[in-house]
């Protein structure tokens, strides 16, 4: 978040003493498009890729405000709750128009958060682009809600987790975020504590604090993907958010101490599937840092189905219905999660015990040339399959905008992934595949988890 | 609206006449494409299993896109197709059975020879099977169970609906009967149902003819279908509100699926008609709906709440339907998303505290009243036209990566049509708010629907009694959210209380005693 911070500081400075900033494209790399970022003098972010879909474009708005954000106590939950807040019209669009509108444009649209993000959506016909952008302009800068209407849409939040915790991986979730982080706000989920969900309908004054705080030009990145024209972007940001204003707010986000121990948390299910859940400390994502990319290629040199471990535990001896280990991109230092549903509880131990063993020969033993070149390759076609339609090439776009506020970054970050060496990957296991920085949570029929 | 209607219509214009190669081949050619896609849609599902081996079609599918071929063992494949980032899959529904493949067109030779094995050579390897039955074990034992309420409430709703016909079991089966297949029945059934002569092929992308005639010539020499397929089966009519309740102790709320037969698919040039009378009612995970704006929207009781005229696959994960589950016995169809308990309410708020039930009743009612009134009043001129109008963009948006629209086009030969979705705008664009209505009275049914609630213990002992006597279910607000409530609201409420959703059946069954 710090590299964000500066590269965002450094922006403003730039844009405020020079009126007519050229519109930025790609330098070349991965990313197969023309992908050409700008920007308002506001500080609002522009991207656009055009193409080849005729008639329909895809329309993001990502606002850089997530759980992560919920800095207060007892306003955990509150960026997703906003999302919802969003909805609920202003004095030019109140809701039954806005909605009409929306039907009008005939849109896929929809919104979601997550820890470090917010994203609206729409996904639609491209000769209603200008009217994408008057209401989503609209909403971002003039939101005008009741407060009989705030404490109404609160209820549908509580449904919303109602429905989640039927869900045995979210309940593994939330255990798990609030056992490996004790200081920084990853430590509760996006979701929200169950307790601040119940006192939202009490929160209305802070509303729209949240709202005067985050939802300004500088935490905000327009992207539009398909059939549109860069020029056509411009113009319309300029006509819809020209006279956005900036803002002053940056939280304080407390950094999260050196954990010193593996930590332990288990939930006693008879009824669901045993699940072991390993957990390393990772670093925050970089698009230079060859540490995170180590990550992201051990992700699957270790876990996918074609690695050792999957072949031993799922295929072979069947302890697990199945594995994997995952690597998240997210602006602060967050987690390296393994995850297997293990067939018998009593292998619970084995199973982790299999896992370290693999983790420990990463520290110490070379990984095959050969097999990091095809893990590179994968990782390619993998991107390169995704991006074909305009909200895939979106979403995955919208993923380097939010976590590094630079577009471009897809490139880099390829770029860096692809010249990591053996030793790199060993030298990042070393690092980050420790005991000290292990949480371990445990699904069982068992009252305590009993694996060490 | 024009430039988006061009654009796909051109698209398709071009499919109609390359896709009149082969009465069983659908092809679309795009060759700025990165990649190729293989669908092989068989015609069998779940209505295929026998009876006592329910979950048969799914094992035998899994199986194959899970298992080894006989040059390869399922580790080899994972090793060979790693640096293509290839994925291969299947999915099985109750009529329709669908293998798909998606690798980078660089590596179109290369690839090949693993469409070919596993579907000409499979091993059928004594610990793929193991390994694929355990997993399907899991499943329908505890997975279904513990994943998603709302999910588990429309399986249950399906069997409850489909008693005693072929559509009635998960396509994963029961936890008996799953237990009970052996690798010869799943070869047998391979050999059986998995024919040249109940197939449609299909390939999207950057693929060259060679390619496309060794996949035809290769699936030639599949078995022929020696066996009639059964006919699928058909739901029973409810006779009033028959209402079956599951209850879990630990449920945080009530889960709702409620629906009767409805006798048409999108074979019927009618089926449009409905879709823009279920939209206007409740389209999926979309705000305009009656039933959302009335149940959520107004009354913040839930996450959501919509309708369907036919099936919707895992509607929890997908905004827009995907292809591949064609199906032949539709139902109608009206999704509540998770409620509030009497027991979380009288824990969360000390004004609640003296309530017996929490909100399910009401929602239930709520929706049921929509409803009912749609279709005695039909749709306005205006509703009618904005609706329409929404649904010709939005229908689109279904076909908008090469996946699904080659999807979409196989699913279209399965209802005897070529290109659905450009055959729905056709029909939409032609469609009189007359029609929608004439259709909705055609076709709606009121007063008879079959619902399945998944629900706490409390709460579902509870709910049977109020629902049994057809007692006033009064809306429990909290008094933060009741206070802001305008009066036309609460006038609302006191007729829906009361509106009559009296069960004329109904049954409470433990999850435990749930697909055993």
């Amino acid at each position: 978040m710090k590299k964000a911070s500066i590269f965002l500081l450094f922006g403003i400075l730039f844009l405020a003493s020079c009126k007519e900033p050229e519109a930025k494209k790609s330098s070349g790399g991965i990313f197969p498009y023309e992908l050409v970022s700008d920007s308002l003098d506001n500080g609002l972010q522009l991207v656009t890729v055009p193409y080849d879909s005729p008639g329909l474009v895809s329309f993001y708005i990502i606002v850089r405000v997530g759980s992560r954000n919920e800095v207060e106590p007892g306003k955990t939950g509150f960026a997703h709750f906003f999302e919802h807040m969003m909805f609920r019209g202003t004095d030019k669009y109140p809701p039954e128009k806005y909605g009409k509108v929306l039907k009008q444009i005939g849109a896929s649209a929809n919104a979601n958060t997550w820890l470090d993000r917010t994203v609206y959506h729409m996904t639609g016909n491209a000769a209603m682009l200008d009217k994408m952008f008057e209401i989503e302009a609209d909403r971002f800068q003039h939101l005008n809600y009741s407060e009989a209407d705030f404490k109404v849409e609160a209820g549908a939040v509580k449904g919303e987790y109602t429905k989640n915790f039927a869900n045995q991986f979210r309940q593994i979730n939330e255990l798990l975020s609030d056992s490996a982080f004790n200081e920084h706000t990853y430590e509760h989920t996006t979701m929200g504590f169950y307790k601040d969900i119940v006192d939202m309908p009490n929160q209305y004054d802070y509303s729209k604090l949240f709202y005067d705080r985050f939802y300004r030009p500088e935490y905000t990145t327009v992207l539009v993907v398909g059939d549109a024209k860069p020029a056509e972007v411009k113009a319309l940001a300029e006509k819809y958010f020209g006279n956005w204003k900036r803002g002053h707010y940056k939280p304080e986000i407390k950094a999260e101490p050196k954990q010193t121990g593996p930590r332990y948390a288990h939930i006693r299910n008879p009824n669901f599937t045993p699940v072991l859940s390993l957990n390393y400390k990772s670093p925050a994502f970089d698009p230079e840092s060859k540490e995170v990319a180590s990550l992201d290629l051990i992700s699957t040199i270790a876990f996918s189905e074609r690695s050792e471990l999957y072949k031993r535990l799922v295929i072979e001896e069947q302890k697990a219905y199945n594995l994997m280990g995952y690597y998240y991109y997210t602006v602060d230092p967050y987690l390296f999660q393994i995850m297997a549903m293990v067939i018998d509880e009593n292998d619970l131990q084995y199973v982790k015990d299999v896992v370290t063993e693999k983790l420990d020969e990463l520290k110490n033993k070379p990984v095959n040339e050969e097999l990091l070149e095809q893990t590179k390759s994968r990782n390619k076609y993998q991107l390169l399959m995704e991006l074909d339609d305009p909200s895939n090439i979106a979403e995955v776009l919208s993923y380097f905008i939010w976590v590094s506020n630079d577009p471009q970054s897809i490139n880099k970050y390829y770029n860096t992934l692809m010249s990591v060496t053996p030793e790199d990957l060993m030298n990042t296991a070393r690092k980050y595949f420790t005991p000290e920085g292990l949480t371990v949570v445990t699904v069982s029929s068992k009252e305590e988890g009993g694996v060490k | 609206m024009k430039s988006l209607i061009k654009g796909i219509l051109l698209t398709f214009l071009t499919l109609a006449t390359l896709s009149a190669y082969s009465q069983e081949l659908v092809e679309l050619p795009l060759k700025q494409s990165k990649k190729i896609i293989v669908r092989l849609m068989f015609k069998t599902g779940s209505i295929c299993d026998p009876q006592g081996k329910e979950g048969l079609s799914y094992m035998t599918a899994n199986a194959i896109a899970d298992g080894s071929t006989r040059e390869m063992s399922k580790s080899d494949i994972e090793e060979f197709i790693y640096p293509m980032a290839a994925d291969y899959g299947v999915t099985v529904d109750k009529e329709a059975t669908v293998f798909y493949f998606e690798f980078p067109g660089d590596f179109e030779e290369d690839f090949y020879p693993i469409i070919y094995g596993l579907l000409r050579e499979p091993a059928f390897a004594e610990k793929d099977f193991d390994r694929v039955k355990s997993r399907q074990e899991n499943f329908i034992g505890r997975i279904i169970k513990n994943r998603s309420d709302e999910d588990y409430s429309k399986a249950i709703l399906e069997e409850f609906l489909f008693e005693g016909s072929n559509y009635a079991h998960p396509v994963q089966g029961y936890a008996h009967s799953v237990k009970s297949i052996t690798l010869d029945e799943v070869k047998a059934h391979f050999r059986k149902y998995f024919t040249r002569d109940n197939l449609i092929v299909g390939i999207a992308g950057n693929y060259s003819n060679e390619f496309r005639d060794r996949l035809m010539d290769d699936m030639k020499t599949l078995p022929a279908l020696e066996t009639e397929l059964p006919a699928p089966g058909k739901a029973r009519m409810p006779k009033g509100y028959e209402v079956k309740i599951v209850t879990k102790p630990d449920a945080f709320g009530s889960a709702i699926f409620m629906g009767y037969p409805l006798d048409i698919t999108r074979a019927d040039d009618d089926f449009t008609a409905l879709m823009v009378a279920n939209s206007y009612l409740g389209e999926h995970r979309k705000s305009y709906g009656k039933l959302y704006q009335k149940i959520r929207k107004t009354r913040s009781m839930n996450y959501g709440d919509y309708s369907y005229i036919e099936w919707y696959p895992m509607g929890s994960n997908y905004q827009l339907p995907i292809a591949g589950f064609p199906r032949s016995s539709n139902y109608f169809s009206i999704w509540i998303r998770p409620v509030q308990t009497g027991e979380k309410l009288r824990a969360a708020y000390p004004e609640l505290k003296n309530i017996e039930l929490g909100h399910a009743y009401f929602a239930m009612r709520t929706a049921i009243r929509e409803y009912d009134a749609m279709v005695k009043n039909g749709l306005s001129q205006e509703d009618f036209e904005l609706t329409r109008d929404f649904l010709r963009s939005y229908i689109k948006l279904y076909v908008k990566s090469p996946a699904q629209r080659l999807g979409y086009l196989m699913d279209s030969r399965f209802y005897g049509r070529k290109d659905w979705i450009n055959e729905a705008d056709r029909l939409l664009e032609q469609l009189s708010a007359e029609d929608v209505n004439r259709a909705m009275k055609k076709y709606f049914k009121t007063g008879d629907f079959a619902i399945a609630v998944v629900t706490s213990d409390d709460e579902g002992r509870v709910l049977a009694r109020y629902m049994r006597e057809g007692l006033p279910s009064p809306m429990a607000y909290n008094n933060t959210v009741k206070e802001g409530l305008p009066e036309e609201v609460l006038a609302e409420d006191r007729e829906i209380m009361v509106y009559p959703v009296k069960a004329s059946y109904i049954e409470i069954q433990p999850s435990t005693e749930i697909f055993k």
